[in-house]
């Protein structure tokens, strides 16, 4: 059914904490993603062409990184960027089968490979480009937040968490229960001024990201070459012509 | 947005369909149809015939054609599972629309079910524009434009297709011959006015927000992903020919709009009305599939703004 579920008082709302302040852009939870994905419910995950030039595949991860600068400082954001589980999951509400759904008991956002016909229209309604189709299978896939992990009671409890979570090397990434403000996850966003990604657009995104430190020493601007008139100049200048010979 | 020929041949080809539909259906209702019954019946029957290979092609799109049947289900929330019902539900009434034809002829059940038809068809051209203008995160479709262009652009195929089949059966001199030129130059304001909008158009977000940073900060993308492309990229950031747009658009109203208006024109005033509509009409169908084109191919996607694209 895609119709979105109405929110039951006190449902979990289970999602991430990304630590843009931590985050180093290793990869590593976009590859442990892949890993645990190829392998796992989700898989396989698809790879096309992987040994050749133009190798390409389905991740349910991915991490970016920009430039930001600001008041003449810049530094570099790490962005892992997957399926933010939105409570206004546009993804959902379009898809034409009801096998794009959102679970009324903990809003993990799924896609029934069962039933989906391949439309691909839901990852034109996702603006985090979250949603990859799967041309060997003909479906839509995306992030499940390793729904078959967090709950396997054949895992020990500290390993039922996102593979993405558990390979983070820097401790950037954190799970839990966004719904609960009294979770570790939420207090987290409230102390560290967690955000949504692109707000505006009114998906209301669960998965948050902690802002990273606003940069304070300032980008160096590189110095002009000295040129001086003097004997010494000269003779650099002349040195400079020969070994650029 | 990646132009896949699949989803123009659908959009274009149900454009003319039920437009054409639609045009009979009305005619029907207002009791304006030809004397000939042949005709209504023509046209009903090439409007079905049309429609169907519009939707085959659309089948086309899909991963999982064999599932197709499973996208009646979601009328309730999803456009495109309504422009599958309404689709489908087209056939029947067509069909009773025509056995009304052949034996209630002028009569109030082949009104009444002209006026199902075009109720029907205008429904499911509006279902399919909706499709496109829900789509928050693409403003080259989520605009006021994107519906009343459809339906526009559907109601002047349509006439342009009716006036064809008027040219065949019974002849050149009759009201379609003024309503197509009308709806043509309607059509031509109306894109114009569309492409006037999107290019004034405020992106809707920014490459900061989409980090989460605030919009004062200046952010560029130094490294993607990966290092080759991928099915975000290759399906919405889809970049090829945005240069050309100039062009293809002047292409775009001439042959889709203006051309068309001036040979309707010349068939409305009996000057080879037959040849005038049967060059309007490929004119047109060429002009919309490069219409329909550039509305896909110069839409942007908010996603791409991750790749460091310009949306």
């Amino acid at each position: 059914m895609t119709m979105l579920p109405t929110a039951l008082p006190g449902a979990k709302r289970l999602g991430l904490v990304i630590d843009l302040d931590t985050c180093v852009g290793c990869h590593a939870c976009a590859v442990s993603c892949k890993e645990w994905n190829s392998g796992g419910e989700a898989g396989p995950l698809p790879d096309y062409d992987p040994r050749g030039s133009e190798p390409d595949g389905v991740w349910f991860n991915r991490v970016h990184s920009y430039e930001a600068a600001e008041q003449g400082c810049s530094r570099t954001v790490n962005l892992p960027r997957s399926c933010m589980h939105c409570e206004d999951a546009l993804c959902v509400t379009v898809c034409p089968t009801g096998a794009s759904y959102k679970r009324a008991e903990d809003g993990i956002v799924l896609i029934d490979p069962e039933i989906c016909i391949g439309c691909k229209l839901c990852s034109w309604a996702c603006p985090y480009g979250a949603r990859e189709f799967d041309e060997q299978a003909g479906v839509m896939r995306k992030c499940t937040l390793c729904v078959d992990r967090i709950y396997d009671k054949s895992l020990p409890e500290a390993e039922r968490e996102p593979a993405c979570v558990a390979a983070c090397p820097t401790r950037a990434r954190h799970f839990g229960d966004l719904g609960d403000p009294e979770s570790r996850v939420s207090k987290l966003v409230a102390a560290r001024g967690g955000k949504d990604l692109l707000p505006e657009l009114g998906y209301r995104p669960t998965n948050k990201y902690l802002p990273a430190r606003t940069a304070r020493i300032p980008t160096a601007s590189k110095p002009a070459p000295q040129e001086g008139d003097g004997v010494g100049a000269a003779l650099l200048r002349l040195l400079d012509r020969v070994l650029s010979r | 947005m990646r132009p896949a020929a699949s989803v123009l041949l659908l959009t274009t080809l149900t454009g003319f369909a039920y437009g054409l539909l639609a045009w009979t259906g009305v005619y029907a209702l207002l009791g304006l149809l030809p004397a000939a019954p042949r005709f209504a019946t023509a046209g009903t029957t090439l409007g079905l015939l049309i429609a169907s290979f519009g939707l085959g092609a659309s089948a086309l799109h899909l991963g999982r054609a064999d599932r197709a049947w499973r996208a009646f289900s979601q009328w309730r929330s999803s456009w495109l599972s309504r422009e599958a019902v309404g689709a489908v539900l087209t056939y029947p009434i067509a069909i009773l629309f025509l056995l009304a034809l052949r034996w209630d002829h002028g009569g109030i059940a082949m009104r009444l079910l002209g006026a199902a038809v075009a109720v029907m068809a205008l429904g499911t051209v509006y279902c399919t524009a909706m499709i496109y203008a829900s789509l928050k995160p693409i403003r080259q479709w989520h605009n006021p434009h994107t519906a009343p262009d459809y339906l526009i652009y559907a109601a002047f195929s349509g006439a342009l297709l009716f006036a064809l089949l008027h040219a065949v059966l019974v002849g050149g001199s009759a009201p379609i011959f003024v309503i197509v030129p009308m709806t043509a130059a309607i059509a031509l304001l109306a894109k114009r006015a569309y492409w006037r909008h999107v290019d004034a158009q405020t992106p809707f977000a920014s490459l900061a927000s989409a980090i989460g940073l605030a919009k004062e900060v200046d952010v560029r993308a130094l490294d993607a992903p990966h290092f080759t492309e991928n099915y975000v990229l290759r399906e919405m950031g889809f970049t090829i020919a945005r240069r050309h747009s100039g062009r293809l658009r002047r292409i775009a109203l001439g042959l889709a709009f203006a051309a068309p208006l001036v040979l309707s024109i010349l068939a409305g005033l009996s000057m080879a009305p037959l040849a005038a509509t049967a060059a309007a009409v490929a004119c047109a169908a060429l002009g919309l599939l490069t219409e329909r084109w550039l509305f896909f191919a110069e839409a942007t996607h908010v996603s791409a703004l991750y790749y460091g694209r310009v949306v």
